[in-house]
């Protein structure tokens, strides 16, 4: 019966009941979609950059991890290495790369560029720049072409050259002799990371090997992507644990900028939503106040005909959550409807583009959030709700019967 | 026999740095189906009395047993239980729940003493039917006239089975047809099932027709005569 007396006491001023309503439903609506905008970008960043730049997991030669020196290949027993690797069932594809830095040049202008020297059918499997070739842009490499490499975008915009252009590689060798070779653009890609796109560029290992001196076979990393990425862990354990001698790295250890934006958003989305709920707890602890002041005398008539201290702490605290929780679904509906529509549609930022793209985000946001947040989300509506019943019920209960009934 | 025993109750309260004695050396006892008026000018103490019996407030010497046990001894917690098992209260303010009906207004106060729903809810009904409300049983307090909702009050403060019920100033804010109206259902409530009413009153009416009058002056009783019926 308290919990019908608290529920019909909200609505006894029914104004002053709906401005608190929604002041914490507008708050929600508010925190819900900011926290869904970051959310979503971060995972989206989180998303594009395992699956463009790091992979779930990537193998080296411990010393080549140090100093990317082209020496440092992947030695031992590279086939019982990947037979192992065709044998854990976590495991959807890996890629075998020779990577070294070289020089890229033009007829109008040279760079520094990472070589990714790949089998493209192999690395088509385990990351998705063959996808991100638009159709005027060329294509993914095709067999009995020559010497082909695909570039990104921004650095054929540095090197003045287009698709069909050849550019010329530069590099030392194993031996440390200065080599290099011309290259026939094959494709021209595109990703929301325009740092990579001028950074990196790829080439078929088959044609790079010989210029490097190397066996054929030879690769400095393996980047293996996983079924699922819940098995990241798991899989890195077996691996070290049968290969002690090589370093195998999680897409957090090798890129801990995108490793500390997964591990800590979700704690700065709880921050976020708590310094917005604790601002809303002020009001509700206002309005609370006010009531117990309007009804002095019906409380202290409670606590004469023997409603105990308990159950008017409850009751009031039931008002305090009441009305918390009342705002707090309507505000995280609306938070949850206008990030499910902007989450189908996308956000774009059109005129900010070039500004996200250079710190290797998408411009188009899609906004999203997971259950568990909406269920913390609500918990956390509660506990602002008896958070804030505190300090009024107390004041309630402090009330002396006899006085309160004579309050006018 | 004597329901409540009042042995030399003494209160003072501080008024600015005076202290001003409310009760001063009290003594009396109520028996079982009385029906008295507790009258006296304002400032006589006849509230400070009833909220003594009533353990809304303590005294600062004497005692006050009902049946066995001395309200002035049982702590916060324990009087909170008592009033509720024990005691009946009528105000002069009607103090309904506004958002709650006459129905469960009366059944609130059984919901607290754990009585099951169905028990509640027959005596509920019973009640407002004996206080001549039994067609109002879902009006809410704002739909009721000040004679009604006293009724209601009243029906509410016998809904806890209590030993006696007291009643400050009960029809102070009543008009002279709801007064005779409640003032009728209570001596037939006294009459027929032998329920102690004590009243704080200032009302000639209610006087008239109680049974006994003590009347209280400067915290002291003078007078104390029963009434031939």
């Amino acid at each position: 019966m308290i919990w019908i007396i608290a529920w019909k006491n909200i609505w006894r001023n029914k104004v002053r009941s709906l401005v608190v309503v929604m002041a914490i439903a507008f708050g929600l609506l508010g925190g819900v979609f900011s926290s869904a905008v970051l959310k979503g970008t971060g995972d989206q960043r989180v998303r594009e950059g395992v699956s463009r730049e790091t992979s779930h997991l990537q193998i080296h030669k411990p010393a080549f991890a140090e100093d990317n020196d082209v020496r440092y290949v992947i030695d031992g027993d590279r086939k019982t290495l990947v037979a192992v690797l065709d044998t854990i069932k976590f495991i959807e594809a890996w890629s075998p790369r020779v990577k070294f830095m070289a020089m890229a040049g033009s007829a109008n202008a040279g760079t520094g560029v990472m070589v990714m020297g790949i089998d493209p059918e192999k690395e088509r499997r385990v990351t998705d720049i063959h996808s991100l070739i638009c159709d005027s842009c060329g294509s993914w490499f095709k067999e009995g072409k020559g010497m082909q490499v695909v570039v990104g975008q921004a650095l054929a915009k540095k090197l003045k050259v287009h698709l069909n252009s050849k550019i010329i590689l530069t590099f030392q060798d194993m031996q440390g002799n200065l080599t290099g070779g011309a290259f026939r653009i094959c494709g021209i890609y595109r990703t929301s990371n325009s740092v990579f796109d001028e950074m990196n560029i790829f080439v078929n290992r088959t044609d790079i090997t010989p210029l490097l001196a190397a066996d054929i076979g030879a690769c400095h990393e393996i980047a293996i992507r996983l079924k699922d990425a819940g098995m990241t862990d798991r899989v890195q354990q077996t691996i070290r644990k049968l290969f002690p001698s090589i370093l195998i790295q999680n897409w957090k250890e090798i890129d801990p900028l995108l490793g500390m934006m997964n591990d800590f958003m979700d704690l700065w989305l709880y921050l976020f939503m708590g310094i917005i709920l604790l601002a809303l707890g002020f009001g509700i602890i206002n309005t609370m106040l006010m009531a117990i002041l309007e009804r002095t005398r019906e409380l202290g008539m409670l606590a004469a005909i023997g409603m105990n201290k308990q159950k008017i702490f409850s009751l009031i605290m039931l008002e305090s959550v009441f009305l918390s929780l009342t705002g707090g679904i309507i505000g995280i509906i609306m938070g949850v409807l206008l990030t499910l529509y902007t989450n189908h549609t996308g956000i774009n930022l059109g005129s900010l583009t070039e500004g996200f793209e250079k710190i290797g985000y998408n411009p188009i946001l899609y906004p999203s959030l997971n259950i568990i947040y909406f269920i913390n989300l609500t918990l956390m509506v509660v506990a602002t709700g008896i958070l804030a019943s505190v300090y009024p019920a107390r004041r309630a209960l402090k009330l002396h019967p006899a006085e309160a009934i004579r309050n006018e | 026999m004597s329901i409540i025993t009042i042995e030399d109750l003494k209160k003072s309260y501080r008024d600015s740095e005076v202290a001003v004695k409310a009760l001063n050396g009290i003594n009396l006892t109520f028996d079982q189906g009385e029906f008295a008026a507790i009258v006296g000018p304002s400032g006589s103490g006849k509230t400070t009395l009833l909220n003594m019996v009533g353990g809304l407030d303590k005294p600062d010497s004497g005692s006050i047993l009902i049946g066995e046990v001395d309200v002035a001894k049982l702590n916060s917690r324990k009087l909170i239980d008592f009033r509720l098992h024990n005691i009946g209260f009528v105000f002069q303010s009607y103090n309904l729940i506004p958002v709650l009906t006459a129905f469960e207004n009366v059944e609130f106060i059984m919901n607290l003493q754990g009585v099951k729903r169905e028990k509640r809810q027959k005596r509920a009904v019973e009640l407002l039917e004996a206080v001549g409300l039994g067609e109002r049983i879902h009006s809410r307090p704002s739909k009721l006239s000040g004679g009604q909702q006293q009724r209601v009050a009243v029906a509410r403060a016998l809904a806890s089975r209590p030993r006696f019920i007291l009643a400050d100033e009960p029809t102070a804010n009543l008009d002279s047809v709801s007064t005779r109206n409640l003032l009728d259902i209570m001596e037939k409530l006294n009459h027929e099932e032998k329920i102690t009413f004590i009243f704080s009153t200032h009302d000639k009416r209610v006087v008239d027709k109680a049974h006994r009058v003590i009347v209280l002056e400067d915290g002291i009783v003078v007078k104390d005569e029963k009434v031939k019926i």
